[in-house]
């Protein structure tokens, strides 16, 4: 799943939460929705603690991580478990990405090369964590139908020239809470290639959202990722030095 | 008794031609051991002609093979790009240079091209390739990319958002013509990440790994927007009227073009592997060659003192008769020549419709790869004239000089035991 | 026998005939001896060269791993499979290597790169590793954290000797492989793609790194002797027996440059058969003569009361013997000249270095068929050529053959 996609959820969430505040039980406004979720997501700070499990074929693995972002350029990602990656840190600004790693106490700055590799192992790339496009503008949407299990579903088809390699994405939302459901990403001769479900809701600050996100992609065997919000807050007073090549050495 | 001698008021030229009939009768009074003999040197003379031909063949297909997928005859960068492949170091003043390319009267054709390291990818995969920005019609007349397409095409209408890739990159992305592919690149000096959507518009083979697997080609004009480096290149690629221009290392041109920061250079030290297979070759034919001579060395020996011996009788009769000693040898050398001389001919006859028939059917070393070049076409021995003129006149030379053994001997003759042989 | 023995004393009794004969078989035989040494001999040493010192004879891999590399897919136990490699014969020595990507960074620069785990005591004997080494040295005994760089990798690292280097890559666990270690050697293999991206590392220090501890990637072996190969590949499958390794011999694991030396022995071949041709014709040329000549000769015999197929026998017998003669003496005279070109060779005129290997000289071979076949060319076309004018000198009516001359 696109780190990217990690953020909209988040906003999604919020999106969805005000919406609910502003009366949203009326006719469904797709319009209002992604469009929300793309000013909220451009104002956004945050900071989480995510434990994710990383599954293969050949290993599983799980990291306990904290994350600070910033708008939509700024990242700071810390290791807290296990005790043998403890410290290792990632700082992203805007295209560049620094990795620190305690053990060699070294920075090392990510060449573009490697920017598409993956992140630590799991099944994100360096570069989902770099990748920026929105919703409401670089995708065309239709609200595909609205069923009585209370899921409404939303086909999102990306325009000609936005660089990303899906031919559609397909979200499904519940219409309680508009709450994700799932995203499922097709390519354009319509093969499922990856999706994303959403589980296990629960209360975090005063919001109330899914706690869960499982990341499938469909085009290799017997690979996961899992992210499990332990701790979200947001809208905080994140300060700036957090994003500095200093702070990843600091390991506090 | 009277003694045969040239006349005095018979100038040289026609004593000249006299002896030479001489010789040539002679030579068909037996016309078997002739032919024979005559056969044998003919077909060694054939042989070096053909096995040169053969090898220039190989060497044009070798070089051609290496520099016309797409290497080129020359390339031209920014001094630093091929070791460093620094995005930023462009071809300096380039509208220029290209000014003077298109005067230059050795120069056939030239490319300009972008080439820039690129993470492509599609919804199934991704890889790391090189993006080659290309003009697509300047790139025709010197790469071979539009006849290596095997689906779809090449670069119809000026569609930017184009991209054609190898069928191997295909394979691995899991893509097809039409499919949805995302281009990565690090833009000049800000290093920022660039991103553009691009479709797949064909898909070539060239039977190159490297290329079917590492490289795709886009527009020039999108690859420069893309790295930020609005009308500048990294490289001009060149071919040459004369195949064998780009071969000459201490050629003018190369430092002609090497000025304001640029460097130009030839194939030859773009591919020092092949330059070596070459000389490697070279040699080893040589040293074939000089067994060839050997054996033809043999052939005519053994002619000369086969016949000298089959008439020793009439050697023995002509010194019994009056003629000098230096007679006898300058008639051996005469035939020798002659012989020499019909052989050379049938050599070159043969030599020449031998040549001619493979060339025109061609040997197939398609798809082996030899020295990091990839044979593509079928290989035809190349006729020059000077295989026609030097092979010969080595021979004649090598003829003349080996009858002198022969030539030596018939003068040493005792008429009385010359004429006491019976056979 | 008595045809012999009289075909003996003809052919001593026409000295200066017999002896030119004899002499186109000889030198014929002779030339295309050294020719065809020469031509083996220039190709076996490259290939020599190239496998011995870089790829090897032969490779032991994980089943698939050829086809597509993983890390996963490695060698256990390759200690024992060491062990039984050993005890074969024909095996000269063997070598492990584990093979992994990952980012390198000396400094402010870095790349990806693919590293290479190798045990310094076997690859040494094996492949001859230090000699590639051009600054520097080559690796301690003991894993000491040391990293040898291509040549260009260090380039574009702006890596110096003694310079600290950081790799990162994915270990086998999952976890963030990550160490520290010194620049102690620049390498060029002479292989353009291999000097821009491989680092070296002690066997021990990558295992660890990569948490592949008691695993590789691959076993290279090289054989005794290069003509054994194909055999010893087959002993080697047999000997290990196990279905989740593949033994490939170097024909196939660097298929491209065999088919290479295929192409290019073909086209040497054709050269070959060329000199081979003109000698044929040679002999052709001479023995037709020698028999011809003599049709008097053969006429007189009948006269006298020879039958026609003692006639033949005859003529047949003693193109034979001069053959044969022909053949001991060429014999006698290209092996020397062989085996001084396969010891010294021929100097080039311009020697030049290529992957670490010097070539200086071109090297002839002693083997079977630069014998046999000239033997055969020669002993052929002299019996086919004789058949003609022995038929015709057993069939003719005497009284003609004697008018003739």
């Amino acid at each position: 799943m696109s780190f990217k996609n990690l953020i909209i959820s988040i906003s999604v969430m919020l999106a969805t939460v005000s919406g609910m505040e502003a009366g949203a039980a009326e006719k469904i406004d797709v319009d209002s929705i992604l469009h929300q979720i793309d000013e909220l997501y451009r104002s956004q700070s945050s900071y989480s603690e995510v434990e994710m499990e990383i599954i293969t074929p050949h290993w599983e693995r799980t990291m306990t991580l904290e994350f600070w972002t910033r708008g939509m350029e700024k990242t700071f990602i810390r290791v807290l478990k296990p005790k043998k990656d403890e410290g290792m840190a990632t700082l992203r600004l805007g295209n560049e990405m620094w990795n620190y790693l305690p053990k060699t106490n070294k920075v090392i700055k990510i060449p573009p090369s490697m920017m598409m590799s993956s992140w630590m192992g799991s099944d994100f790339t360096n570069d989902d964590l770099v990748k920026e496009f929105t919703l409401f503008e670089d995708f065309d949407y239709e609200l595909v139908e609205e069923t009585d299990t209370g899921i409404i579903f939303i086909n999102c088809i990306p325009h000609e020239e936005v660089p990303v390699v899906w031919g559609n994405i397909v979200i499904a939302v519940r219409e309680e809470g508009y709450l994700p459901v799932w995203q499922k990403y097709y390519d354009e001769e319509g093969n499922l290639a990856r999706i994303m479900t959403y589980r296990d809701v629960r209360a975090f600050d005063d919001r109330t959202i899914p706690s869960v996100m499982e990341m499938v992609p469909k085009t290799k065997e017997g690979h996961k990722t899992i992210i499990r919000y332990l701790e979200l807050e947001f809208n905080l007073e994140v300060p700036e030095d957090i994003f500095s090549l200093r702070n990843l050495r600091s390991g506090n | 008794m009277h003694r045969p001698e040239p006349c005095e008021h018979i100038d040289k030229k026609t004593t000249m031609l006299i002896f030479l009939k001489l010789a040539v009768r002679n030579l068909f009074r037996n016309k078997r051991r002739t032919f024979i003999a005559g056969s044998a040197i003919g077909l060694g003379l054939a042989a070096l002609i053909f096995s040169d031909a053969l090898i220039i063949g190989m060497e044009r297909n070798m070089i051609a093979s290496a520099t016309e997928s797409f290497l080129g005859e020359g390339q031209i960068h920014h001094q630093g790009f091929r070791e460093s492949q620094a995005v930023e170091k462009t071809v300096n003043n380039e509208a220029d240079l290209i000014g003077r390319l298109e005067r230059h009267p050795a120069v056939d054709h030239y490319a300009p091209r972008i080439m820039a390291f690129a993470m492509i990818t599609s919804p199934a995969n991704m890889a790391s390739v090189s993006m080659v920005g290309i003009e697509p019609e300047l790139e025709r007349h010197l790469s071979q990319i539009d006849e290596a397409i095997i689906e779809g095409e090449y670069f119809a209408e000026d569609e930017m958002r184009n991209i054609v890739i190898g069928r191997k990159l295909a394979e691995l992305l899991e893509v097809n013509l039409g499919s949805r592919v995302v281009l990565t690149t690090s833009q000049a000096h800000s290093g920022d990440l660039a991103q553009e959507m691009f479709r797949v518009s064909g898909i070539f083979k060239f039977n190159i790994r490297q290329m079917d697997r590492g490289m795709v080609f886009v527009q020039l004009p999108r690859a420069q927007r893309m790295l930020a480096l609005e009308d500048q290149v990294h490289e001009i690629a060149l071919s040459f009227t004369d195949k064998n221009f780009a071969r000459i290392e201490k050629n003018e041109f190369w430092k002609d073009f090497s000025t304001d920061g640029n460097e130009a250079v030839s194939w030859t030290v773009l591919l020092p592997e092949v330059v070596m297979a070459f000389e490697y070759s070279d040699f080893f034919t040589y040293i074939i060659g000089l067994i060839l001579f050997g054996v033809v060395a043999l052939g005519i020996v053994n002619t000369l003192f086969m016949s000298l011996h089959e008439r020793m009788f009439e050697f023995g009769v002509l010194r019994a008769v009056g003629t000098r000693p230096w007679a006898m040898g300058r008639l051996v050398l005469f035939e020798a020549a002659a012989l020499a001389g019909l052989s050379i001919i049938l050599g070159i006859i043969l030599g020449f419709l031998v040549t001619l028939i493979v060339a025109g059917t061609g040997i197939d070393y398609t798809g082996i790869e030899f020295s990091g070049v990839t044979f593509r076409e079928l290989l035809y021995p190349v006729m020059e004239l000077q295989q026609f003129i030097e092979y010969p006149l080595a021979v004649f030379i090598f003829t003349m000089l080996v009858s002198l053994y022969p030539a030596v001997f018939a003068v040493k003759i005792s008429p009385a035991k010359a004429m006491r042989r019976s056979f | 026998m008595l045809t012999i023995r009289m075909a003996w004393r003809n052919i001593f009794r026409q000295k200066r005939r017999t002896i030119l004969t004899v002499l186109s078989m000889f030198g014929g035989f002779a030339l295309s001896a050294i020719s065809i040494g020469w031509a083996d001999g220039t190709y076996n040493r490259i290939i020599e060269m190239f496998t011995r010192n870089r790829l090897g004879h032969i490779q032991i891999h994980a089943q698939g791993y050829l086809d597509k590399p993983s890390l996963y897919k490695k060698i256990d136990d390759y200690e024992a499979i060491g062990e039984k490699l050993e005890s074969l014969n024909g095996v000269e020595s063997w070598t492990p290597r584990l093979y992994a990507a990952g980012l390198v960074s000396v400094g402010e620069k870095s790349s990806g790169a693919r590293i290479v785990g190798i045990d310094p005591r076997r690859e040494g004997a094996a492949i001859n590793f230090e000699k590639k080494v051009i600054e520097g040295k080559a690796f301690s005994q003991e894993p000491s954290g040391e990293a040898i760089l291509g040549k260009d990798l260090a380039t574009s690292l702006e890596a110096e000797i003694a310079d600290e280097l950081v790799i990162v890559s994915q270990a086998a666990d999952g976890s963030i492989a990550n160490d520290l270690y010194i620049v102690t050697g620049i390498i060029e293999s002479g292989n353009a793609v291999d000097d821009r991206t491989s680092l070296f590392l002690h066997l021990e220090d990558a295992q660890k790194l990569f948490v592949l501890e008691g695993s590789i990637h691959e076993i290279v072996v090289i054989a005794n002797k290069l003509d054994q190969v194909s055999q010893l590949t087959d002993k080697i499958q047999a000997t290990l027996s196990d279905d989740d390794l593949e033994v490939l011999p170097w024909q196939e694991f660097a298929r491209s440059f065999y088919t290479a030396m295929q192409a290019d022995k073909q086209g040497a071949w054709i050269m070959l058969f060329i000199v081979i041709l003109i000698v044929a014709i040679g002999v052709l040329n001479t023995v037709l003569m020698t028999v011809l000549e003599r049709t008097r000769e053969y006429g007189v015999l009948r006269a006298m009361g020879t039958r026609p197929y003692q006639v033949f026998r005859l003529v047949i017998c003693e193109v034979t013997i001069m053959a044969i003669i022909g053949i001991i003496i060429g014999f006698g005279l290209s092996l020397p000249i062989n085996y001084i070109l396969s010891q010294h060779g021929i100097a080039m005129p311009e020697t030049f270095t290529y992957g670490g290997i010097e070539f200086t000289h071109y090297y002839s071979e002693i083997n079977a068929h630069s014998y046999y076949i000239p033997a055969l060319t020669v002993l052929l076309s002299a019996t086919i050529v004789s058949l003609f004018p022995a038929v015709k000198a057993a069939r003719i009516a005497p009284a003609r053959a004697m008018r003739t001359h």
